[in-house]
């Protein structure tokens, strides 16, 4: 089906299959529609169908609620088409091509070496059937046949044309996909890929200081930052401090791999993981001697040890909303960072 | 009479906000150390309550749902992120108290983007 776009700065057209979304549909094809979520909570994708036989899969979903549906108002990324159709966004910074990244795509993933990290959250890789490039931070949507809806997670690793996609995810009962991935053995089932996503990104060539605060399975897109910049080298010459919140020692993971981050940087990459709900009387971690150990909120954590560390940095944010709030307020009220130096993704 | 008593001024601390109703229309007074403003109590952008996501660094009044920030010195957006202006009303601070002129409470029109209109879809 063709779909054509009219937006303030223009018009475009582009090609949809069955069962894709506009919101894909777009993308992929280097059409710069507005999303944040790409998975129907935040209502930022919204456009209004002008002529064509489209149809709104989620009808309840979040971003949806304030939706004129009588006037065709609909969520581009759960929205189909079965015809050729007019589309209207009320936008005026759609382009037909990415400034920076990379044009997301759809590939297959199987999935693999699933294992729980900690009693609620599980690691796992997918396996895909043709190499994906991202940048570190981003995220894809997954969907399987098993599950009605798309469900976004950041990656936890990262290469270039990587083959293998590391995720993290923390068990919220009543999330599908979720529900779905630790109901059962998991590996070996076929999984619908696309992206990446999100704009959360770290650029080595920006060369600045970077700040990440991650409550629980937050910390992904910041492992895969980790990841690149010890790939490298980037903390020879860059400061990194890096704020990881959980409640207890019990319901931390990852601490290997963010010792060997630590171990790699050297001096000028501090990981600091913060416990909200236990004081261990320690300010180094007894097993991963690389971390550092603090009680309390990861944004307290991160105001008490950043005060008058701010300078050339770029912060990162992601965790559940009022851990990122929190945070939020702390770049910009101690930190002073400017808005546009503080990326996260706007999940609500 | 629109000049309304809100509150007296050494009830808002400096860089704070604090919402109060008067006569049945709520609003916001926020001192941003050099003098006060007053506002509807929500985000103009997703109806956030500010009174909860709204902070004050400087002079500057950011949300801290999407990071949408105002100017409280000059009433102006200001950031990367802010797509629509703050609604004020006016203030003066008078016997030591804090008035502002609220003709009828004002509300943002949430659902009815007038870009979404279809006849001046393209005209602005």
């Amino acid at each position: 089906m063709k779909i054509t776009v009219q937006t303030k700065g223009g018009q475009f057209e582009y090609d949809v299959d069955t069962g894709e979304t506009l919101l894909a549909g777009a993308l992929r094809n280097g059409i710069t529609l507005p999303y944040e979520c790409a998975t129907g909570t935040c209502g930022t994708c919204r456009g209004r169908i002008m002529t064509g036989d489209c149809h709104m899969g989620w009808d309840e979903a979040p971003g949806a609620a304030r939706l004129k549906r009588e006037k065709g108002d609909c969520l581009l990324c759960q929205t189909t088409a079965t015809s050729d159709a007019l589309v209207r966004v009320p936008s005026s910074k759609v382009t037909d091509h990415f400034e920076r990244g990379h044009v997301p795509c759809h590939c297959k993933g199987t999935l693999t070496n699933s294992r729980m990290l900690t009693h609620d959250v599980m690691h796992f890789d997918l396996v895909l059937d043709r190499p994906l490039n991202f940048d570190a931070g981003q995220f894809v949507t997954l969907s399987c046949d098993q599950v009605v809806g798309a469900r976004a997670y950041s990656m936890v690793n990262y290469a270039a044309d990587a083959q293998i996609l590391s995720f993290v995810v923390k068990h919220l009962p009543g999330g599908g996909f979720g529900d779905w991935l630790f109901g059962e053995d998991v590996d070996g089932t076929e999984v619908s890929v696309f992206g990446a996503l999100g704009a959360a990104t770290f650029y080595p060539e920006e060369d600045r200081n970077i700040i990440c605060i991650g409550g629980g399975s937050g910390i992904a897109g910041m492992m895969s930052i980790l990841d690149r910049a010890c790939q490298e080298k980037y903390f020879t010459d860059h400061a990194g401090h890096v704020f990881f919140g959980v409640r207890t020692m019990a319901d931390s993971f990852y601490l290997a791999e963010l010792a060997s981050f630590a171990e790699q940087a050297g001096e000028n990459l501090s990981i600091t993981v913060a416990l909200s709900d236990e004081d261990p009387g320690l300010k180094r971690h007894p097993e991963f001697d690389a971390l550092k150990l603090d009680t309390g909120f990861v944004h307290e954590a991160a105001s008490r040890a950043m005060a008058g560390r701010y300078d050339n940095a770029i912060g990162y944010v992601a965790g559940p909303p009022p851990m990122v709030d929190a945070s939020l307020r702390v770049l910009v009220a101690d930190g002073k960072l400017p808005v546009s130096d503080i990326r996260y993704d706007k999940f609500s | 009479m629109s000049w309304r008593r809100i509150c007296a001024a050494d009830s808002v601390a400096e860089r704070t906000l604090k919402k109060f109703e008067v006569d049945g229309i709520p609003v916001i007074i926020a001192n941003y150390g050099e003098g006060f403003r007053a506002f509807p109590p929500v985000c103009p952008h997703m109806e956030e309550p500010l009174e909860e996501s709204g902070f004050i660094e400087g002079k500057v009044l950011t949300c801290s749902k999407h990071l949408w920030q105002w100017d409280l010195g000059t009433t102006e957006m200001t950031g990367s992120e802010t797509e629509k202006p703050m609604h004020f009303y006016e203030v003066k601070e008078e016997n030591g108290d804090i008035h502002a002129f609220i003709e009828s409470e004002h509300e943002y029109e949430f659902d009815e983007e007038d870009e979404m209109d279809d006849d001046d879809f393209f005209n602005s």
